[in-house]
């Protein structure tokens, strides 16, 4: 794990497109996601928010984000696969690689998994000619997969090899996810995983979790749970997985903040992860505080 | 509602699409003369022109090659250069239209319809990088050539093979680790199967063989070698693989006619295949010892 592996979002970031990539690059990362209303609500147009992606160096961590996807029928269904196709190809302009697919909250969505794993499969095959791999997120308040290991046991069933898991740390830190539960998931299996801390200590119902995620997240070192997230990431590391983090903050807050304070922000996460868990995860003596808990 | 056009679903689960061969491969180039020199040296024969578009049609045996010059209307899609490009191939299908609504299905991009008044509507899906593969089911009472191209009068319409050429598969570069990627998608759409590794046709053992559902026709998917590997490199198809029953006395033929052959420490014609320069920057056949296909069997 090296600093080159974080990367932050333009979704925690206020302003326009390209401050935001500016902001983003001066704080020293060298990969973004992008949020495609970023690019597609480009007061210059869609051509002017590909260039400014294009041109900003920074390398496109992925694409985010499709919703509601997998599971609909008839209309819906062709209607998201109009919205992914579109999604696809923005994704394909921005030389970005992944597309992050959020599981469904859609009532209409059915929830059999092999009408789930056919609809994400579908996906994963529109993206194969155009060079993207699907990254599917369980979220604890979908009707399709409520953490990453429902999300695994559909990616399985999928079976596309451009098909694999986003996990998000606040799934784990929220949700109450075991981390040992990790351990059946193919590191191989996972195209990204997401950081993101949050100022409270628990969250109570489903209501208060998706407040949380969608609205006061912050990011790695200064929320409430360090140590749960260095033991995530330290677990990550154990299963060997050996890709990219990127920093999923979603915060009011920062949006109501220059983009270069929160990108300072960005910076000094990703220095603490590298200064703490990073070196935790190196066999280097007299560096135990931090050690986990023993599992249990 | 029943159609007396209906055919009946045929039961084998290996060949969905009823897949029967190569109907044609299509170059894109914005020089067709030069493109339609090459052919004719390694055996072609113009034999039609397409009524609306700047589009030749050339043959040998059963091997049909589209000449495509017209200016791309259709985004993702070959914009004719002076280097030809592989720009299309079709696949013979039992039931095209049912073929595509399939594909589409699975996860394929179709295109839009391009036909003209009095043309033929043939569906279409895209491939790797900017190539489109089509689905053609008239290939046995009349043909798509008949609707669509004017024979060039006095020109024999079914020139024989050189040395027993067919089509026998096209060669796609594709990107680092994006092999089982394209296993996938010719898998899933087409029914493609992938060889184990000690099945090898020709002279050039890289790269993973997929074998067409109907067994006559190959993909073979090349990823980057080692240098090559992170360097920016476009997805696409390379070049066409020509089966022969005996590569060495075609290889003479196609020499007498101006073809050169790859020699160098690792490749060089044999029994086993032969690997042509190339030709307009970027045009390269490769022979491979194979028995011609057997006439398809009544349907």
């Amino acid at each position: 794990m090296i600093f080159s592996d974080f990367g932050m979002d333009t979704a925690s970031l206020a302003g326009a497109l390209e401050v935001k990539l500016a902001a983003v690059r001066r704080a020293g990362f060298a990969q973004v996601m992008i949020a495609a209303s970023d690019v597609v609500g480009h007061p210059s147009g869609v051509d002017a928010g590909v260039r400014a992606v294009r041109e900003s160096g920074l390398r496109v961590t992925g694409l985010e984000m499709l919703r509601d996807f997998e599971g609909l029928d008839g209309r819906l269904h062709a209607y998201k696969v109009d919205v992914a196709k579109s999604m696809l190809e923005v994704c394909g302009r921005l030389g970005g690689r992944r597309l992050l697919v959020e599981a469904s909250t859609s009532t209409h969505a059915e929830a059999d998994a092999n009408a789930i794993a056919r609809d994400l499969r579908m996906l994963a095959i529109l993206a194969i000619p155009l060079g993207i791999r699907i990254a599917y997120k369980g979220m604890s308040w979908s009707r399709t997969a409520k953490d990453f290991s429902a999300a695994g046991e559909i990616v399985f069933r999928a079976n596309c090899p451009n098909l694999g898991l986003a996990i998000d740390a606040f799934d784990v830190l929220a949700s109450g996810v075991a981390l040992d539960d990790l351990d059946a998931i193919d590191p191989e299996q996972i195209f990204l995983v997401q950081l993101s801390d949050y100022m409270w200590q628990d969250v109570r119902s489903t209501e208060e979790q998706t407040a949380t995620a969608t609205h006061f997240r912050v990011f790695p070192g200064e929320g409430a749970h360090s140590d749960g997230l260095a033991d995530f990431i330290t677990k990550l590391d154990a299963i060997g997985y050996c890709g990219d983090y990127s920093f999923d903050v979603y915060n009011d807050d920062y949006l109501q903040m220059p983009p270069e304070t929160v990108a300072a922000r960005a910076q000094r996460a990703a220095e603490w992860l590298g200064e703490t868990v990073l070196r935790r995860a190196l066999p280097i003596p007299n560096m135990e505080r931090l050690r986990p808990a023993a599992p249990g | 509602m029943t159609n007396a056009l209906d055919r009946e679903a045929v039961p084998d689960p290996h060949n969905p699409l009823g897949f029967d061969g190569i109907e044609y491969i299509e170059f894109a180039t914005s020089k067709p003369q030069a493109l339609g020199g090459v052919l004719e040296r390694m055996g072609f024969r113009p034999i039609a022109r397409h009524r609306s578009r700047e589009v030749e049609l050339y043959r040998q045996g059963a091997m049909n090659i589209i000449v495509n010059a017209q200016a791309a209307d259709v985004p993702r899609t070959v914009q004719p250069t002076e280097r030809p490009v592989i720009s299309a191939f079709a696949v013979r299908v039992r039931d095209a239209d049912a073929a595509f609504r399939r594909a589409r299905e699975l996860g394929a991009w179709e295109i839009p319809v391009r036909a003209r008044a009095m043309e033929l509507n043939i569906p279409a899906i895209h491939g790797v990088g900017e190539s489109l593969i089509y689905f053609v089911d008239r290939y046995d009472e009349f043909s798509i050539y008949d609707v669509d191209f004017l024979a060039i009068p006095t020109v024999d319409q079914h020139p024989p093979a050189l040395g027993g050429l067919h089509f026998f598969g096209i060669v796609q570069y594709v990107g680092a680790d994006r092999t089982a990627d394209w296993v996938a998608f010719y898998s899933q759409i087409f029914g493609f199967a992938p060889l184990p590794d000690s099945v090898r046709f020709g002279i050039l053992p890289r790269g993973l063989l997929l074998q067409s559902p109907c067994r006559s026709f190959y993909l073979q998917l090349i990823e980057p070698d080692e240098v090559a590997r992170y360097a920016p490199a476009e997805e696409h198809l390379q070049r066409i693989g020509l089966g022969t029953p005996d590569v060495l006395a075609t290889v003479a033929i196609l020499q007498k006619r101006g073809i050169e052959f790859l020699v160098s420490e690792k490749v060089h014609a044999s029994e086993r295949g032969a690997l042509t320069t190339a030709s307009l920057g970027s045009v390269m056949f490769e022979l491979v010892h194979d028995e011609p296909v057997p006439a398809a069997a009544p349907r």
